[in-house]
């Protein structure tokens, strides 16, 4: 059946995912103020909540439908009107739910609603309760429409939407200057992104003329992605490439990361979200999104997965030293969102949106679990709630959070049967077999080295962080006094929990011998419709190849890799335990002190990557910018644009002023003057005269009396024949009298008078003029003529 | 003794019209003259001009006449210092308009320029200037010597421009321009008759101001009702004692210096930089 | 000559109303006194009047002298009005001098 005009309340059904939240907004951003806080985080929260409830019917219900009669990847397509149409550009507000959007949907808003409940505990005591519920719920509409999108200007609102609310909530306490100033960069940072993002869809728009995701799926415009562009490379590198500029920034991708960890200066709750679960996947999401585009390119793939490599191994050694507890979760998300691009770039498109959502429950159970260990401290008096330094112990004042937090460790450090292990082998094991077309063949085998080598460091840091805030004793007062977090907090990070236990179970690896119930394999076979899974290469005939993206690994290699991971997992925990087990070890100072200094200081300082913007960036920047304020602001626009024109008005002014004195007496004078004038200029021309010109076969002659208006009684004569005498036309023997007259080539001597005769003063003006005409044709208007 | 004279050429032009209204008003029927009058004789008239009355040169001559007491009275209004004089002025040349009316054949229009102008507004001015009561100090206003020779340059190369230009102007139809206005044909009393009115009779006039001109005509009533309210408004003593203080306190050539004195304090204020 | 004086035609009546024109243009001019100026206006109306009229006689069409009409009733409620304020003028300030009333210049 065909969903495409189900229709709610005159919308169609798609757009209300989106417009729920955003309906949330408008109120709790209009009126909320006067509302009780019990109203707002109703509205909000029941918003939210529709738009899942919405959701899942829209994806359990109907698209599950669609999906057993094959069409997953068409979906349902909805157009809600047609934005705008320039030209043959047409762009629908278009929205489509396929089985990839599907999983981002349910993944969004479930998340969503978890961390919104959340908010009513951790954002109790927060004076602007209604802006914060409104920004979230702007949040959750931008992010459903980046995700619904069915083009990619749609799939731009939504980024950008997504962006404003990313940097409105992480300055959201803006009386802080430091908080303001990360709100501020994630926001210039993203900039950065969205240009390139821009630049890759004028790319694509040139290309290909349209901008539907269907559209360019299509192989009708799919073979301009193999055109040689730049360099003899194809245009799909240069497209994408630029496309995962835009994904750089908004996932936190090296080298525009560093709005992140900065950005952990908004509410807990946004952390966990925004820069966790939801918007900095949308980069993820979209190179998935444009898996066909991708697949055209494999050096577009080798950044893609170069790129996502270099991020996890920095990010991970970033977050060694951090102290900050909500900063190293920011350097783990950094660092797994390292991860999901790597197996984008590998063409593993399932195990990137596995991870994905996998990562958003861990991720999101993790920082809802630091928040309730802030909320704690805070209770506990502590004016830097998010130093670990000074926690440890927490273990008995927090259990529920502790246990949560631990699951969730366990599942990002990939141990088993936790969701983590299975989404993070699932990338290992497709960057290992990998080889696309074009590759070094042992590149796939640099990702999985490094890629484990990351995964160790997450283990280690990930289990640092646990160590030290819940194992030991408590390190300061204020941890003593700490204590557990009401419901509204502990309830969404229980759900998380069991979500980031269970969720590996549909994504099992595909092994040959072993015959596993189907439910295993969920994920892969729900999304293979919408992604793509052969290189686009086409043949020299233009027909694609159909090279596989994934080549079949017997079921030993998978469980090796599987086994290396878990024994991985395992060492970084186990190394944890030994130098944090119980608090900071002075093993752990010893080293810092001594072997591993320079190394300990390159992590705190966070690879000096913010020192380096500023020398490279930011300060010519500063410099261009004095320069131009010395000289473009000062000089030429105030001094000789605004107080060059005002001396220039000013002198005309006390010019001026000697007319415009407010006497309507000089006014009229003026008046009369310059009617005398108007008459005087249009009666300049005082000497008759006349023009000839020669029109086809005739002459024109056209009197000019010469008293600039024709006088209504003046009365012309002409004589053609140049005798003295006026002429009359041959034919009907009525005088030439009109001041416009045609006469035959033939009729005429060169010399011809004008007569002018006035009748008031009796006088008649001769006119002479010698004619110089061409040589006339030989006879031929005589002949024909009368 | 001038506004004497001025009432004597008042009263010999208002019978000078008197005598010539019969001629103008019943509008011979010239057709016939002219056609009966030898070829010769209409191509010198037809040349270029439109004669009002074709008869003989009297009419012409009442023309300057009165053309003259126009142009007269307008002068006399422009130069007089003493007001009523200019205000006498003012009538003559509204009488003399009046007459010139009646020879383009606007009779009704040519009442009414006497009734309405000469009558009712003139009366207007007249009683202003019993309440103003003071001439004029200075007839011309100092608008500077180079200002008034290029303003008065101006106006008189105007003045030969325009005449001759609108010498030149021409009817549209040579043959009927010299021709008295034909009747206008307009409905009878009983319906499915006509009824042929002269050109330019109250009727004529009537019929075109009520029919085509009805709404211009309503407008214009508004605008004079909101301009009795308006005058009347601008007209009344702002506060009840304001009456009393605009009493003469002084006599006239006090109040002359008094003024004088305000206005050189107040220009002293404005040289020094008095205002902000 | 002789034809210019005697054959009286639209012309002269033009020139007459464009002399009277003038006349009263030259007086809103030089004319300081406030009353004289609306005097001259009322000049400035009659002559458009007049040509109103000479070319409603010239083209046989009556609509000028409607036109005329309704000049004479705006002309006549301009008096009304401008007398108005010259009056009120005269009561505030005791003159109607137009070269006085510079309170707004400044």
């Amino acid at each position: 059946m065909d969903y495409s005009t189900l229709k709610f309340a005159g919308l169609p059904v798609l757009a209300w995912v989106p417009l729920l939240p955003l309906l949330g907004a408008l109120i709790n951003l209009t009126l909320g103020r006067r509302f009780a806080r019990t109203t707002v985080h109703t509205i909000a929260i029941g918003s939210v909540a529709a738009a899942c409830g919405l959701s899942m019917w829209l994806v359990f219900g109907l698209l599950w439908a669609a999906f057993k009669d094959g069409r997953g990847g068409t979906g349902i397509a909805q157009s809600v009107y047609t934005w705008m149409e320039v030209g043959n550009f047409k762009v629908e507000l278009a929205f489509r739910l396929d089985t990839l959007s599907a999983v981002m949907i349910l993944i969004v808003t479930f998340v969503g609603t978890l961390i919104h409940i959340y908010s009513t505990g951790y954002m109790a005591k927060e004076p602007r309760y209604a802006a914060y519920f409104g920004y979230l719920n702007l949040f959750m509409g931008a992010m459903l429409t980046l995700v619904l999108a069915a083009n990619l200007p749609v799939m731009f609102i939504g980024w950008e939407g997504v962006g404003l609310c990313s940097f409105l909530l992480i300055g959201f306490w803006y009386e802080r200057e430091d908080y303001a100033t990360a709100g501020r960069k994630a926001f210039i940072v993203n900039r950065i992104g969205d240009f390139a993002f821009l630049l890759g869809m004028f790319l694509l728009f040139w290309a290909t003329k349209t901008l539907d995701f269907e559209q360019l799926k299509g192989s009708a415009v799919g073979a301009a992605y193999v055109q040689p562009f730049w360099g003899g490379e194809r245009l799909a590198a240069a497209a994408a490439i630029c496309l995962f500029i835009g994904a750089c920034g908004k996932s936190a991708q090296l080298p525009l990361f560093t709005w992140l960890p900065d950005a952990m200066a908004g509410p807990t709750p946004v952390s966990a979200l925004i820069h966790a679960a939801t918007m900095v996947t949308a980069g993820v999401y979209m190179v998935c999104r444009l898996s066909f585009l991708y697949s055209a390119s494999t050096t577009a793939m080798i950044v893609v997965a170069t790129v996502g490599l270099l991020t996890a191994l920095a990010a991970a050694f970033m977050a060694f030293a951090q102290t900050d507890l909500k900063k190293v979760l920011a350097y783990s998300t950094v660092s797994q969102l390292g991860f999901m691009f790597v197996a984008a770039g590998t063409g593993n498109w399932v195990a990137a949106v596995f991870h994905l959502g996998t990562h958003a429950f861990f991720k999101a159970c993790l920082f809802l679990g630091a928040g309730s260990v802030m909320h704690g401290m805070e209770h506990g008096g502590s004016v830097t709630p998010g130093d670990i330094t000074t926690m440890g112990g927490l273990r008995k004042h927090m259990p529920i959070t502790r246990i949560t937090f631990m699951i969730s460790c366990l599942a990002i450090a990939g141990i088993f049967p936790f969701a983590g292990f299975f989404s993070k082998d699932e990338i290992l094991a497709g960057s290992w077999g990998v080889h696309p077309p074009g590759w070094p063949v042992w590149y796939g085998k640099v990702l999985w080295g490094g890629l484990l080598i990351a995964a160790l460091g997450t283990a280690f840091y990930m289990w640092r962080l646990y160590f030290l805030v819940f194992s030991g004793n408590e390190r300061s007062e204020e941890a003593k006094h700490a204590h557990e977090s009401p419901a509204s907090m502990t309830m969404p990070l229980v759900i998380l929990a069991l979500l980031a236990t269970l969720a590996g179970l549909i994504g099992f690896p595909h092994l040959t011998s072993i015959k596993l119930p189907s439910f295993t394999h969920a994920l892969s076979s729900w999304l293979a419709p919408s992604v793509t899974s052969t290189w686009w290469n086409p043949g020299a005939d233009g027909v694609n190849t159909n090279v596989m993206i994934a080549g079949h690994s017997s079921d030993a290699t998978i469980l090796g890799l599987a086994a290396v991971a878990l024994a991985v997992g395992a060492l970084g925990i186990a190394l944890a335990y030994m130098f944090y087990g119980r608090g900071p070890s002075a093993q752990v100072n010893r080293l810092v002190d001594g072997p591993l200094a320079s190394a300990y200081e390159a992590s705190k300082a966070k690879l000096w990557f913010d020192e380096i913007y500023d020398a490279a960036i930011v300060r010519p920047f500063k410099v261009i910018a004095s320069g131009l304020y010395t000289v473009v602001d000062k000089l030429i626009i105030d001094t000789i644009a605004v107080n060059g024109s005002a001396v220039v008005v000013g002198l005309f002014s006390r010019i001026s002023r000697l007319f415009q004195n407010g006497q309507v007496q000089r006014y009229l004078a003026g008046l009369v003057i310059g009617a005398a004038l108007v008459f005087f200029v249009t009666d300049w021309h005082t000497k008759p005269t006349f023009d000839y010109e020669i029109v086809g076969d005739r002459l024109k002659l056209t009197a000019q009396p010469g008293a600039g208006l024709l006088g209504a009684a003046t009365k012309i004569r002409w004589d053609v024949d140049g005798d003295g005498n006026a002429d009359a036309d041959p034919a009907t023997n009525a005088p030439y009298t009109s001041p416009e007259l045609f006469v035959l080539l033939g009729d005429t001597r060169t010399r011809v008078n004008l007569f002018i005769d006035d009748p008031i003063t009796r006088k008649t003006t001769k006119v002479t003029r010698v004619l110089h005409l061409p040589p006339a044709p030989p006879a031929v208007p005589n002949q024909e003529g009368k | 003794m001038r506004v004497l004279m001025l009432i004597v050429t008042m009263l010999l032009t208002l019978g000078a019209i008197d005598a010539i209204a019969p001629a103008l008003a019943i509008a011979d029927p010239i057709p016939a003259q002219i056609n009966n009058k030898p070829r010769v004789a209409i191509t010198k008239r037809s040349q270029h001009s439109d004669k009002i009355e074709s008869k003989d040169k009297g009419m012409a001559l009442l023309f300057w006449a009165f053309a003259a007491a126009t142009i007269g009275g307008a002068l006399f209004v422009v130069t007089r210092r003493n007001l009523i004089a200019a205000v006498m002025g003012m009538v003559g040349s509204f009488l003399g308009i009046s007459a010139v009316y009646m020879m383009l054949y606007a009779s009704f229009l040519s009442v009414i320029q006497m009734l309405v102008y000469a009558g009712a507004i003139m009366v207007l001015f007249v009683f202003v200037v019993m309440i103003l009561n003071r001439p004029e100090d200075e007839p011309v206003a100092p608008t500077g010597r180079a200002g008034q020779a290029i303003g008065g340059l101006a106006i008189v190369y105007l003045v030969g421009r325009l005449i001759f230009m609108l010498m030149k102007v021409q009817p549209p139809n040579p043959a009927t321009a010299v021709n008295a206005p034909a009747p206008v044909e307009l409905p009878g009393d009983i319906v499915g008759t006509t009824e042929r009115v002269d050109w330019g009779s109250v009727k004529a006039v009537g019929w075109d101001l009520f029919g085509p001109g009805l709404f211009v005509f309503e407008a214009t009533s508004i605008l004079l009702l909101i301009a009795v309210v308006g005058a009347i408004a601008i007209a009344r003593p702002l506060h009840e004692d304001q009456d009393n203080q605009s009493e003469p306190r002084h006599t006239p050539r006090d109040e002359a210096a008094h003024a004088d004195a305000a206005r050189k304090v107040a220009d002293a204020e404005a040289t020094t930089g008095g205002h902000a | 000559m002789s034809d210019i004086l005697f054959n009286v035609g639209y012309g002269h009546f033009l020139v007459l109303a464009a002399l009277l024109f003038l006349i009263g243009t030259a007086g809103v001019m030089i004319r300081r006194n406030a009353l004289i100026i609306v005097m001259s206006v009322e000049l400035m109306l009659n002559a458009a009047n007049m040509t109103l009229l000479t070319f409603s006689r010239m083209w046989g069409d009556l609509s000028g002298h409607t036109f005329a009409l309704i000049v004479i009733a705006v002309a006549a409620a301009e008096a009304a009005v401008g007398l108005a304020i010259v009056v009120a003028v005269f009561r505030g300030r005791r003159n109607v001098d137009v070269d006085r009333l510079t309170t707004l210049r400044h």
